[in-house]
């Protein structure tokens, strides 16, 4: 098979340098590769006993070496072009039509050489037609006739290239497989990432197979939040169990009086997604944080408001009560993020070795729960820990299930690259937090587990808030997110917080929440895009009814695109050292969708969709004063009557 | 873009290390990298690093060097890849920083090691993010 793959670039390259060429000294490289292939075919002859003879280019060195040369400029055109294309088969057909190349005998070596340069382009040629061409020639040798037909099926396949009707194929050998494309798997993906980083950076901690799988099934939930952040509608079903997961994780945590019935209650994928989704969506929205300090109290009294919801619910009500909390959520995962990065900061400083430790104890945290949560729903089992640490994890989300959520998608979906690893293993606490309380019942079982991370926790947040200016000179991002941290409220009740409840009462947890929370409760509403606009939109572009669920799916999917959005361009305002939003982050914005390239810059764009008043306000025109004022006459008074007006004719001439 | 006549050259030379980079995970991984595959990472890396992103970025920040903050910002959609790009950021800031204590207790000049410092850094912060 290679030899003949080979061999056909022989006869391709032959191809070209006969053209180059003087006939002669094409004959004679022919010749030479003839001979080559001629020892080749001795050496298949057991193989391919048609080979001998069959091949055209053996028969044309035969050819050649018989009869006196003759020119292949001659043009025998008449007599030749019907064998053109019978020579236009020989390149396809190794084996078959010897019939046909034995008419032209004499004349055409130098003809065939020349047709074989014309012939570039194989012809398909159908198997029954080869098949007859092959049993035409199969009576000449003394082959059997079934296993040449075979052989040379095969060699006739692969020269052809086409598939194999699989019943004709005895061994597969160099045949294609019909590719089996796997969807890559991004949880596989990532975890082996993980591991990979994990691994590289020492072995210490992470010996046990334990911890690594904790990390991959962090890795796991991460990934369920990355496929949930990319912005796709549909939600892949192999998140659901994750958010199951979580979503029933929340439920628990937040009341003492938990029961698992709840928590059972709770894994309603359908709901879940959506409530994931509006978390993810909030959590982004936690970017500005300048809404947390005044949000943060409000924050508590939600968790307190949940925690008496969820406690003696139905399931209706309580998944009511969820989608009810999920815009609510915005001011949670806010709380939740700014505990993500209270514990993200510190990070920075401390050393490395810190944050492996941190992450490995995750990571143990992790695997106990998410793979206890994963194969026993609705057990009870080590819920305090779960509970514990999700308590640790955030300070004031903790009460509500909707804050958890923004916790676990906040901790996965956010991409800031200020929290970077620190916002990761933080990540991983949430999500372990998460997955436990979901399984699990109320009480708190490992008490232990729970202090230690409550100290490592508490490092931490002391570090952070005894070493407020050291940062490394180089961590610009460390000290950029330590400055708005320290001034957040919550930074300092989740010191107090942390290193208060070392008794490892659940209790406590719920119960120190409202005593700091003040009154404002659900005041401050995250602004949300008005589902009235979306939906009228997307009436328009559907042209057809929209349902319900429909719509609640597609205001989910777009407030949690336009959440994304809005944390990009922050990033870009960021990168470019301002705390502004200007025209320039937005371009790159759009640059980086698509919308805006170098063949299509942005005032076009602006000129074409915009209305006058705004692009007015974008594109700065240059009018003289005297034309001025009657044409900003003329542009008001188009205004006023409406778009009908064509309002080019107004344009500054 | 702006590369002249070293466009070929620096295009061969991703593709090598590209080449060469996948056979490391060839071998740690046990699977094989058809070449389609590595060239198109190779084409991939080469136009995003000539004109895409990371150059539209740079220039947002009214800078012409690319530095990591930029190849932050573009891992910022995938956390591990993020996590894992801080890190070598951080060690290699921190051993950037180590260098320049020694030369800076070696030499007088304080300002004149900065810069080339800061560049090295982009560059081996580009070749992690790369190898990442």
């Amino acid at each position: 098979m290679a030899d003949r793959r080979s061999r056909s670039r022989l006869r391709r390259s032959g191809h070209h340098n006969a053209r180059a060429a003087a006939a002669q000294t094409e004959l004679s490289v022919e010749n030479r590769r003839k001979s080559l292939r001629s020892t080749l075919a001795k050496q298949r002859l057991a193989v391919f006993p048609d080979l001998r003879n069959g091949t055209p280019r053996l028969m044309l060195k035969r050819v050649v070496q018989n009869q006196p040369q003759v020119s292949p400029l001659a043009p025998q055109i008449s007599s030749h072009e019907d064998t053109q294309e019978v020579h236009s088969e020989v390149p396809s057909k190794r084996v078959s039509s010897m019939g046909e190349l034995q008419l032209p005998d004499v004349a055409p070596e130098g003809k065939s050489i020349t047709v074989f340069h014309t012939t570039k382009k194989r012809r398909k040629l159908s198997i029954s037609e080869f098949e007859r061409a092959a049993e035409r020639r199969l009576p000449q040798n003394q082959a059997p006739s079934t296993l040449d037909s075979t052989i040379t099926a095969r060699s006739f396949r692969m020269s052809v290239g086409s598939l194999l009707a699989p019943d004709t194929v005895e061994k597969r050998g160099l045949l294609r497989r019909p590719k089996t494309r796997k969807a890559v798997d991004l949880q596989v993906f990532e975890g082996k990432v993980e591991q990979n980083m994990l691994n590289s950076k020492g072995q210490n901690y992470l010996v046990d197979s334990q911890s690594i799988s904790g990390i991959r099934t962090s890795i796991l939930t991460s990934d369920a939040e990355m496929m949930m952040n990319t912005t796709e509608l549909f939600v892949q079903p192999q998140l659901d169990e994750q958010n199951q997961n979580k979503f029933s994780a929340l439920e628990p945590q937040q009341s003492d009086s938990k029961t698992t019935a709840q928590r059972s209650l709770i894994s309603d994928g359908d709901q879940e997604e959506e409530r994931l989704e509006g978390l993810v969506s909030d959590v982004r929205t936690n970017e500005g944080r300048t809404q947390r300090d005044s949000k943060s109290s409000s924050l508590h009294d939600e968790h307190v408001d949940r925690m008496t919801h969820i406690s003696p619910e139905t399931r209706a009500k309580q998944q009511e009560e969820k989608q009810d909390q999920s815009p609510q959520s915005n001011p949670m995962a806010q709380i939740s993020f700014s505990e993500e990065e209270v514990a993200g900061t510190p990070e920075h400083g401390p050393s490395a070795g810190y944050s492996e430790h941190l992450e490995k104890k995750l990571a143990e945290k992790a695997e106990l729960q998410i793979t206890t949560a994963q194969d026993s729903r609705g057990e009870t089992e080590m819920a305090s820990s779960a509970a514990e640490e999700l308590a640790e994890g955030s300070v004031g989300a903790h009460g509500s299930p909707g804050a958890e959520h923004k916790i676990t998608n906040g901790i996965g979906a956010e991409g800031l690259d200020r929290n970077s690893h620190a916002f990761s293993s933080f990540d991983k606490r949430g999500m372990i937090l998460l997955d436990e309380t979901d399984e699990q019942g109320d009480e708190l079982q490992d008490q232990a587990i729970m202090l230690d991370l409550n100290s490592s926790v508490e490092e931490p947040a002391q570090d952070e808030a005894e070493q407020p200016a050291s940062g490394e000179a180089s961590m610009k991002t460390p000290l950029f997110v330590r400055a708005p941290a320290k001034n957040l409220l919550l930074s300092m009740p989740h010191v107090e917080k942390v290193a208060a409840p070392r008794s490892p009462q659940q209790l406590l947890q719920p119960k120190t929440v409202p005593k700091r929370l003040g009154p404002p409760q659900r005041k401050p509403r995250e602004p949300q895009i008005p589902g009235s606009l979306i939906k009228e939109i997307f009436r328009h572009f559907a042209k057809m009814p929209v349902t319900k669920e429909a719509f609640k799916i597609v205001e989910k999917c777009s407030e949690r695109y336009f959440k994304q959005l809005s944390s990009d361009l922050e990033a870009y305002t960021h990168h470019a050292g301002r705390k502004t939003v200007e025209a320039a982050d937005l371009e790159v914005l759009m640059r980086r969708q698509g919308l805006v390239t170098d063949k299509m810059p942005l005032n076009v764009l602006i000129e074409r969709y915009l209305p006058l008043e705004y692009r007015k306000l974008l594109i700065p025109i240059a009018v003289p004063v005297s034309e001025g004022w009657r044409w900003i006459l003329n542009l008001l008074f188009s205004v006023l009557l409406g778009s009908q007006c064509d309002t080019s004719c107004f344009s500054p001439s | 873009a702006g590369f002249g006549g070293w466009g070929e050259r620096l295009k061969a030379a991703v593709h090598y290390t590209v080449g060469c980079l996948c056979q490391e995970v060839e071998e740690d991984k046990d699977v094989r990298f058809s070449k389609q595959s590595i060239a198109a990472i190779s084409e991939i890396t080469f136009r995003q690093c000539g004109t895409g992103c990371f150059l539209i970025l740079c220039r947002h920040a009214k800078r012409t060097t690319v530095t990591t903050e930029d190849v932050k910002l573009l891992t910022r959609r995938s956390n591990s890849l993020l996590k894992y790009i801080t890190q070598k950021s951080e060690e290699l800031a921190s051993s950037n920083m180590e260098q320049k204590e020694k030369k800076k207790k070696k030499s007088s000049a304080a300002k004149g090691e900065r810069t080339p410092g800061e560049q090295e850094t982009a560059v081996t912060e580009n070749e992690d993010s790369s190898m990442a």
